[in-house]
């Protein structure tokens, strides 16, 4: 294949696109029209003054404590969140499709999941997915039949995670709708370039995220339970030790309600409340960012000492909702979210505007055969695992690795996935004075509440690592501020308001 | 506001100004005693620690009594919950759960206080410069309390703080009195300039004291001063006053609470008390009393707000049983 060099007496000089899909370039080396601004920006830059703004970058960064913590590594070492300075932009019209992708895709499992606690089942009745692989979930609870949530939101944060294959094609890779994070790194990031890095902005109309905030507390206020008035809403949070504290903080602070922990509650006949100076305060909706399984010690882990005793009970009894919903791990295994594109259809009766990753059912005798022949050419995931862990990409892994997973595999089928290697699209990242391609995700976020919505843009994560495909925060990763355009129709509406008044 | 946040608030107040109050102790019995013969070393050092009610904790360690063991004990002993180090420690994993809720400044008068005394040497600090040491305890503490007092909205988290400040402090500086006046009211009736000035200034009063009652020093205006000066900061009357004010201000308006029918009876008494009469009757007796009532108003500020109880488990076992 032909090499082609960007030239130039700059940052960019050097960079190779190699044949990735990149982000900013086309496979001619010339620069996509919804990035001219930006690079033309970025060449002024001179690597002694981006490595300033990337110091200043660190400084503000680690004032305001924006951590996440390392297990494994030395008993949780806290770690800020590394961003790289350029940002990632998507346009306007490649955006919509996402959004509405996006709405589509959380439409149906909200569908789903409404369907498999509180309604006839019809999804599993009618054949759309195996009544045995849904019980049979790590993510399912039986405990959660019957426990109503208001408008159906059972999902009432879920992100996303979609990458870009060789052609440029938006894909889902997984879909994360139990207690999705990194909202806080996309907000952060968002205040932070425009700290750092103002005039890259230029005359850019990229969308603000700030408002996620409320936007999040309206979601959570409309699906409180009916008979709640003016409704309280909390956040609940396993407490400072835990690696998204952070960010649990963040929310509660940004939506201006109390970050509570489990023994700041108590339940009393059905009805949850919170422990104030004042008394006994009642609680309506409890954003909860605490597993199912230490939600509360009645019904899950009895040696919870996070959760609450009788939870549950008291969201069964309609008097309080839980956000997300209980049980939603279901639709995050890995081989249900196989069967999602076949749900949308079931459901909505329209053909998936996002499609999957390509991805193989292990259980199926013939797949497992195919898959454990040419395991050196595929990805195994573990299907109840998120954050990277478990992972087993084949062609980086030895004969060794390949040998112990096609063992695991066949111990346990259900067990894992398989999916061909998809070749992440590729975003010129800061490493030391110069730009290299690094491969990029993205996960937006998609509140359902009186109707679904998607905050622009989302968290782009990096994989810092040259050639690496993961890029998980806990693996190494960092971010990218990502920029949603606004469309240039909007753009000339504003205009017209701006300038029509005389 | 949460009873947990009330609470870590309540508490840091408390180990603050326990670790101030501790290290006033320690520095004016430590010069107090320098040049004292062994024997009459000894018995101040013990008086110590009655008055910090860590004398049983000690001679279950301990054989030998002076300085150097007694100071590393009420300063640097990770096992001792009233030495000063473990409180800055308590004080700071308290406002850690409330981290959210305070100031930086004042998270950041907290956190560095901590790790400066992580950083030094407090062994040698003890040896060779315990009034550097001491006088940077108290100057920390100070910090902090001056930087809750400037940077915290003056709400309820900010009257939990201040209610828990003035319920130790009371106690504190009713237990100097019990311990230091224990002579005198078994026959001794002549107070000595050392002890009185001794008394004084562990609860930094000598000054403030010798502008009130330029002439005399008695036992009588000592005492008065210490237990009933109504503007002197430090004297049990002002705390519980001002406890008293904090906590009226927290409770539901047209109650009294149990906590605040304790506290204001005893202020009410004292207000009115005659320091002649107190003396002529059973002076130890009345002092225990009013230790007893403080910590009674902290149990029930407990009960009425926070509902847990773990902390008081903790700082009843330095406290005798009554």
């Amino acid at each position: 294949m032909p090499t082609v060099h960007v030239m130039g007496a700059d940052l960019f000089d050097g960079y190779v696109p190699d044949d990735f899909f990149d982000e900013v370039f086309t496979d001619d080396g010339s620069v996509r029209p919804h990035y001219e601004d930006l690079v033309a920006r970025l060449r002024s830059f001179t690597s002694t003054e981006l490595a300033r703004r990337e110091r200043l970058r660190d400084a503000a960064f680690r004032s305001a404590g924006i951590t996440f913590t390392v297990y494994g590594e030395d008993e949780g070492v806290e770690r800020t969140f590394p961003m790289d300075l350029l940002p990632r932009i998507i346009p306007a019209d490649e955006w919509s499709e996402i959004e509405v992708g996006l709405v589509q895709r959380v439409t149906a499992l909200n569908r789903f999941l409404d369907d498999l606690y509180v309604g006839e089942r019809a999804a599993v009745k009618d054949g759309i997915v195996p009544s045995w692989l849904v019980t049979s979930s790590d993510g399912f609870r039986r405990e959660a039949f019957g426990v109503p949530v208001p408008r159906g939101a059972r999902c009432l944060v879920a992100g996303i995670d979609l990458v870009r294959d060789a052609e440029g094609t938006y894909r889902v890779l997984e879909d994360n709708v139990r207690n999705p994070s990194g909202i806080s790194y996309v907000l952060e990031n968002r205040a932070a370039m425009t700290r750092v890095l103002p005039n890259l902005f230029g005359s850019l109309r990229v969308r603000p995220v700030d408002d996620y905030g409320i936007t999040l507390l309206d979601a959570l206020r409309h699906c409180a339970p009916a008979a709640a008035g003016d409704p309280t809403v909390v956040v609940l949070t396993p407490g400072v030790h835990n690696s998204a504290y952070f960010e649990h903080a963040f929310l509660a602070r940004q939506m201006g309600v109390e970050l509570v922990e489990g023994r700041d509650l108590v339940v009393d006949e059905h009805v949850v409340y919170m422990r104030t100076t004042r008394g006994l305060q009642r609680v309506d909706v409890i954003y909860r960012r605490i597993d199912d399984a230490f939600l509360d010690p009645v019904v899950f882990r009895r040696d919870s000492m996070l959760g609450v005793p009788g939870l549950l009970a008291a969201a069964r009894a309609g008097n309080v909702t839980l956000a997300n919903a209980v049980g939603n791990g279901v639709a995050d295994d890995k081989a249900v979210y196989a069967y999602v594109p076949d749900l949308i259809r079931y459901y909505l009766g329209e053909e998936p505007i996002l499609q999957n990753c390509t991805t193989y059912l292990l259980w199926d005798a013939d797949q497992r055969k195919a898959v454990l022949d040419r395991l050196d050419q595929l990805v195994v995931k573990p299907v109840a695992e998120s954050g990277g862990y478990g992972l087993c990409i084949g062609p980086a892994a030895t004969a060794e690795e390949l040998a112990t997973v096609a063992a695991q595999i066949e111990a346990n089928p259900r067990g894992y996935i398989a999916q061909e290697v998809v070749s992440l699209s590729r975003h010129p990242t800061l490493v030391d004075d110069h730009l290299e391609g690094r491969h990029v995700d993205l996960r937006p976020f998609v509140l359902t509440g009186e109707t679904t919505t998607v905050i622009p843009g989302g968290l782009t994560r990096v994989a810092l690592r040259r050639g690496s495909l993961v890029v998980n925060s806990s693996q190494g990763g960092g971010s990218k501020d990502t920029w949603v355009l606004r469309d240039d129709d909007a753009k000339d509406d504003d205009a017209a308001d701006g300038t029509g008044g005389a | 506001m949460l009873s947990r946040h009330a609470e870590h608030l309540f508490w840091t107040g408390r180990y603050v100004e326990r670790a101030a109050d501790t290290a006033r102790m320690l520095d004016v019995t430590y010069h107090g005693l320098l040049g004292e013969p062994v024997s009459e070393a000894r018995r101040g050092w013990l008086d110590l620690l009655d008055v910090l009610h860590l004398g049983q904790q000690f001679a279950d360690l301990h054989q030998v009594v002076d300085a150097r063991t007694v100071s590393k004990f009420l300063v640097a002993d990770k096992d001792n919950p009233g030495a000063i180090v473990p409180c800055v420690q308590k004080a700071r994993e308290n406002a850690r759960g409330v981290r959210e809720l305070i100031s930086t400044e004042m998270w950041e008068s907290i956190n560095n206080f901590w790790l400066e005394l992580q950083g030094r040497n407090l062994e040698r600090d003890l040896d060779q410069q315990p009034y550097e040491l001491y006088g940077l305890v108290r100057r920390r503490c100070q910090e902090v309390a001056g930087t809750v007092a400037e940077t915290m909205p003056h709400d309820d988290g900010w009257r939990f703080f201040l209610l828990g400040s003035m319920l130790e402090r009371a106690g504190m500086t009713c237990r100097l009195l019990n311990v230091r006046f224990a002579p005198f009211t078994e026959g001794e009736d002549e107070l000595g300039f050392h002890p009185a000035v001794h008394v004084l200034k562990s609860a930094s009063a000598s000054e403030a004291f010798r502008r009130a009652h330029p002439a005399a020093m008695t036992l009588e205006n000592v005492l008065e001063f210490l237990l009933m000066s109504p503007t002197f900061p430090r004297s049990v009357l002002f705390c519980l006053q001002a406890a008293e004010t904090e906590l009226a201000q927290l409770a539901s308006a047209g109650r009294v609470s149990r906590a605040l029918r304790v506290l204001g009876r005893r202020r009410a008494d004292l207000e009115f008390a005659d320091v002649t009469e107190l003396l002529a009757g059973d002076t130890h007796g009345f002092l225990d009393e009013v230790q007893n009532d403080v910590r009674r108003a902290a149990e029930l500020v407990a009960v009425q707000f926070f509902r847990h109880t773990d902390e008081f488990a903790v700082f009843h076992s330095l406290d005798p049983v009554s």
